[in-house]
């Protein structure tokens, strides 16, 4: 671990992410514009009236090669990026404390942590159809004396990441008031 | 001030006219620039990304295999911008 040390005697139990699928919807804007230059002249081939447009399209021209290759080249990058801030965002749990990595943007990066001895109360909470379904919620963990909240949203099997929170926390379920 | 009739404005008919006499630019030159300047934005993005994945990654098994991904995925891309070859991308590309 590079963003925090361990101290003596603990260990990392778990380590999770956003959902896989929130990130894929993060995606969908890139993958439209990859697809545009593909699919424009198809459409506006529809359109009579838009059909001598389709002519802009051509790809077998240098520039017409160079320009949909920089315009894939930077959606691409793009996407890459997204990939790579989606995955330098972590929550790690360790026997002694949650640890909430925040990587907002390149250089700007926040990481904090809330010691397991400080919870008094952990939620899950799952709104919606497809979050049911695909079982994406938040878990708000909550300290003792202070309003401080530690809120992890769109993570996978939240009930599983509450119940391995409170095994640590030695607490039981039925008291936390979940 | 004396009354004086409008004189129409007059568009430079294309930009390398308002290049200095004897600077002579053609499109390919515009179209070879504007490539390294893409490519120059690229390579940097591309140093600070990589940066934060070897620094940040927690050693993770992922890091490496997404770098590859990317460095291939983009030469490609590069090579077919400037001479129509894309490699293992080549069935998907015009």
């Amino acid at each position: 671990m590079k963003e925090f040390e361990l101290e003596p005697g603990e260990h990392v139990v778990r380590e999770t992410r956003k959902h896989w699928f929130l990130f894929l919807g993060e995606l969908l804007p890139y993958a439209i514009l990859i697809i545009l230059p593909f699919a424009l002249p198809k459409l506006l081939a529809l359109a009579p009236p838009m059909a001598p447009y389709v002519s802009y399209f051509e790809y077998h021209t240098i520039l017409g090669r160079a320009g949909l290759g920089v315009w894939l080249l930077i959606w691409w990058t793009s996407a890459w990026g997204a990939f790579t801030r989606y995955f330098l965002n972590a929550w790690v749990l360790t026997n002694m404390r949650i640890v909430n990595i925040k990587q907002r943007r390149y250089f700007s990066r926040e990481v904090s942590s809330l010691f397991l001895s400080r919870v008094q109360d952990v939620t899950t909470d799952v709104v919606g159809v497809l979050s049911s379904l695909l079982n994406i919620g938040t878990i708000k963990v909550q300290t003792a004396g202070e309003d401080v909240e530690f809120t992890m949203k769109g993570i996978p099997h939240p009930e599983q990441m509450r119940d391995v929170i409170l095994r640590y926390v030695s607490l039981k379920p039925q008291n936390t008031g979940v | 001030m004396p009354d004086q009739p409008l004189q129409p404005f007059a568009p430079p008919a294309n930009l390398s006219s308002l290049l200095p006499n004897g600077f002579n630019l053609s499109a390919g030159v515009v179209v070879e620039w504007a490539l390294y300047a893409v490519f120059a934005f690229w390579a940097i993005y591309t140093i600070v990304a990589i940066y934060h994945w070897l620094k940040y990654s927690h050693a993770s098994w992922v890091a490496f295999p997404a770098m590859a991904v990317h460095l291939f995925v983009s030469f490609a891309l590069m090579s077919y911008a400037l001479s129509g070859s894309a490699f293992f991308l080549a069935p998907y590309l015009p």
